[in-house]
């Protein structure tokens, strides 16, 4: 019912998930305008696994922030899954993150009195599922990332790793449509990093997920199938993984990628 | 968000910081118990004030008076006590029904032991209102019968020596009652003597009666029962006798022929009147609550009337002021602490900032976000609410020991009765009430928290 309302279209035309066309964020500072977003247009398709790359202030977290709702944009349009989210207010913004969205945080964010298992049942808990219905499917996804045997324990009983592993099975217990992780390495070790970007990566693949990844390291944006370097709220460069399964049917679809080439193309 | 999720949300969240709570709590505990038991101390008053009216009559009751007849003097007078009028007020809605009064002073002999006081000829409807420890009230048409009051019967005393009483049981000592002297027209006409009004002072009617040429006659009345109530219970009805007015009418008409009563009203010409005019007549409500009522209706027929009942109601009201003012010293304290579980929340939102965030972030809906902080501060209430009621018990329970125990010599409470209580509702009430506070107080905390923006979940400190 509420789960698994969204299933992968096999063998359908690959469509974009979420467009964003000349979207501004612009903050005033005393008497100054500051542009952390300069006209921001892209589409992404389902079932990609998007990085956008940027220094610190490039302006990559306020169109993260964007895109998950979390801050109004100053102009412009967001479209995810058909809906336009500027134009929501909080409460069908909150819905909206609720029935869509799964969210994966630098700094894990679990509630530090719950185990892992109440804490990957909690976007169901929102949902109103029943304790015992959300707690069945929460170990399931527990198992799916590795960490089956934690599912007792509470945050500061485990490790970096595993605790972003619970917070990778949270975001996704809700069968979203898109997944959004800011910095989801930054807290964890090289080792621990690689380990969990091969699991998202193959967890994102297997299930079709669309994942969209807050970055500022380049060595983990080249884990997705295609980046966006963002520098002073301009994409500058859009990077393709031709390799990539996902990316290789859009072109073989669509026979180009829409908006990237009015921006520099380079290919890795 | 199910109602059981909210709940364990929140008490999870109490739980995880137990010392703040249980402080919290106690704030509630201690200002909700100061409020119970305040209001208990007044219900208490309350009570035994109800309790000691009704000790002393019933509540039910008007006292309709019309004593010196302004005749000649005036004055637009009150309708005169007659029969007929009295029948009148039967028809005011409300009353249940009514009596006339008529007294007559008797002097009672056994052996050497004498008394003076009333029998008072009342109706059915009054007898039925008397609470007898013995026997039974008057039937009507039976010969005549007396219910005596409960001081009447140790109010007997030998020769001039007042100050020793000795108790009399009409069982079994028998009562020789005889009535004043008839204060025929002429003679009272003649002589002047109706300045001091027969029946009044036991003094001069035997003074009187030993100048009259008959012998007096004296009779013996049967017994029909005893009011309820010791020696020392004083009330508007122990130290009369009661007896059916009708049979005793018939008695009277017997000693005093024409006059019907020892000193009759008269008439402009002095004539003593051939109906009878009572000085006290009463009426009984249905209800306590509507005494007001008929008594108003009474009084605007002309007559003069009291109840026990109007006494009662102004004594309350003196007693609701005295309640205001101890309630509202127990409201102040529930005052801080409804302080203290604003700022408990406040502070708990404040550090719960990025988890509210994060709840957001993840699709927490904001009036479950609302609805968990007001059920952490209406659990809060709760909990203080019932720890209250039972410091209250145990408060109240000692407060009791103590009145009971000194009460009777520093306040002159009468024994038995318990200055503390606290009914069931007063324990509900409380609860919801300490429960409602807690929501008060929770509700701006709680809307801040509907706020707070989701972004703090995003920020890494």
């Amino acid at each position: 019912m509420i789960l698994g309302r969204f299933h992968e279209r096999e063998g359908r035309e690959v469509e974009p998930i979420i467009r964003v066309r000349d979207l501004y964020k612009i903050f005033h500072i005393g008497e100054n305008e500051v542009y952390a977003l300069n006209g921001l247009s892209f589409d992404v398709y389902q079932g990609e696994f998007i990085a956008i790359v940027g220094t610190s202030g490039s302006g990559k977290s306020t169109c993260l922030n964007m895109l998950a709702g979390l801050e109004k944009p100053s102009k412009g349009e967001i479209e995810i899954a058909g809906e336009r989210i500027d134009r929501m207010n909080e409460g069908e913004l909150v819905r909206f993150r609720r029935l869509n969205v799964g969210f994966i945080f630098q700094s894990y964010n679990l509630v530090a009195s719950m185990n892992a298992v109440e804490n990957v049942s909690l976007p169901l808990m929102f949902r109103g599922v029943p304790e015992e219905e959300r707690l069945r499917e929460s170990e399931k996804y527990l198992e799916l990332m590795g960490i089956g045997d934690q599912r007792d324990h509470l945050p500061n009983q485990m490790s970096g790793g595993q605790q972003q592993r619970v917070g990778i099975a949270r975001a996704l217990v809700i069968e979203p449509k898109i997944i959004f992780a800011d910095e989801p390495t930054g807290n964890l070790d090289s080792h621990t990093t690689e380990e969990v970007l091969a699991l998202m990566q193959r967890i994102v693949r297997e299930r079709n997920n669309t994942l969209i990844m807050v970055t500022h390291d380049p060595n983990i944006a080249a884990w997705s199938d295609r980046q966006l370097r963002v520098v002073d709220g301009k994409i500058v460069e859009t990077v393709i993984q031709k390799e990539s399964p996902i990316e290789k049917r859009i072109y073989e679809e669509k026979h180009d990628w829409p908006f990237v080439k009015t921006e520099a193309l380079t290919s890795s | 968000m199910r109602a059981s999720d909210l709940l364990k949300l929140a008490a999870g969240n109490l739980r995880r910081r137990r010392t703040r709570t249980v402080l919290t709590v106690l704030g509630v505990v201690i200002g909700t118990a100061s409020i119970v038991v305040m209001v208990s101390l007044g219900l208490g008053m309350n009570r035994s004030l109800v309790k000691s009216f009704q000790d002393s009559g019933s509540l039910t009751m008007i006292t309709i008076t019309n004593y010196g007849d302004g005749m000649g003097s005036g004055k637009k007078s009150a309708p005169q006590l007659t029969d007929k009028t009295i029948d009148n007020f039967s028809k005011i809605p409300h009353v249940k029904g009514t009596s006339p009064s008529l007294g007559v002073y008797v002097t009672a002999k056994s052996g050497p032991y004498e008394a003076t006081y009333n029998i008072i000829g009342v109706s059915q409807a009054y007898l039925r209102e008397l609470k007898l420890a013995s026997g039974s009230p008057p039937a009507p048409g039976e010969e005549l019968s007396l219910v005596y009051g409960n001081q009447v019967l140790n109010s007997f005393h030998r020769g001039k020596n007042w100050m020793k009483s000795y108790t009399v049981d009409p069982e079994k000592e028998t009562i020789f009652y005889s009535f004043p002297a008839p204060e025929s027209s002429s003679a009272s006409a003649g002589s002047g003597a109706a300045s001091s009004p027969a029946g009044q002072s036991p003094g001069d009617s035997g003074a009187s009666a030993s100048s009259q040429p008959a012998p007096q006659k004296k009779f013996i009345l049967k017994t029909a029962g005893i009011i309820e109530g010791g020696e020392d219970d004083y009330s508007q009805e122990s130290n009369n006798c009661y007896t059916d007015i009708d049979s005793f009418k018939k008695l009277l008409k017997k000693i005093y022929k024409k006059d019907l009563v020892p000193s009759p009203a008269r008439n402009k010409n002095g004539k003593p009147l051939r109906y009878y005019v009572y000085d006290e007549a009463y009426v009984f409500a249905d209800h306590m609550d509507n005494v007001a009522a008929v008594q108003k209706e009474i009084t605007d027929m002309g007559y003069s009337c009291y109840s026990n009942t109007e006494w009662l109601k102004q004594t309350q009201g003196t007693l609701r002021i005295t309640q205001m003012v101890l309630g509202g010293i127990g409201a102040v304290s529930l005052l801080v602490a409804a302080i203290g579980i604003m700022n408990t929340m406040m502070m708990s939102i404040y550090e719960r900032t990025k988890e509210i965030g994060v709840m957001k972030v993840l699709g927490c809906d904001m009036g479950d976000i609302r609805n968990m902080f007001l059920t952490e501060s209406a659990m809060i209430g709760l909990l203080g609410g019932i720890a209250g009621i039972f410091l209250s018990f145990g408060i109240s329970v000692i407060i009791n020991f103590f009145t009971k125990k000194y009460g009777a010599e520093i306040m002159g409470f009468s024994g038995g009765g318990s200055l503390s209580l606290i009914p069931l509702w007063l324990s509900g009430f409380a609860i919801l009430f300490a429960t409602l506070v807690g929501m008060i107080s929770g509700y701006i905390p709680s809307v801040r928290a509907m706020r707070l923006s989701p972004l703090a979940a995003i920020r890494n400190e």
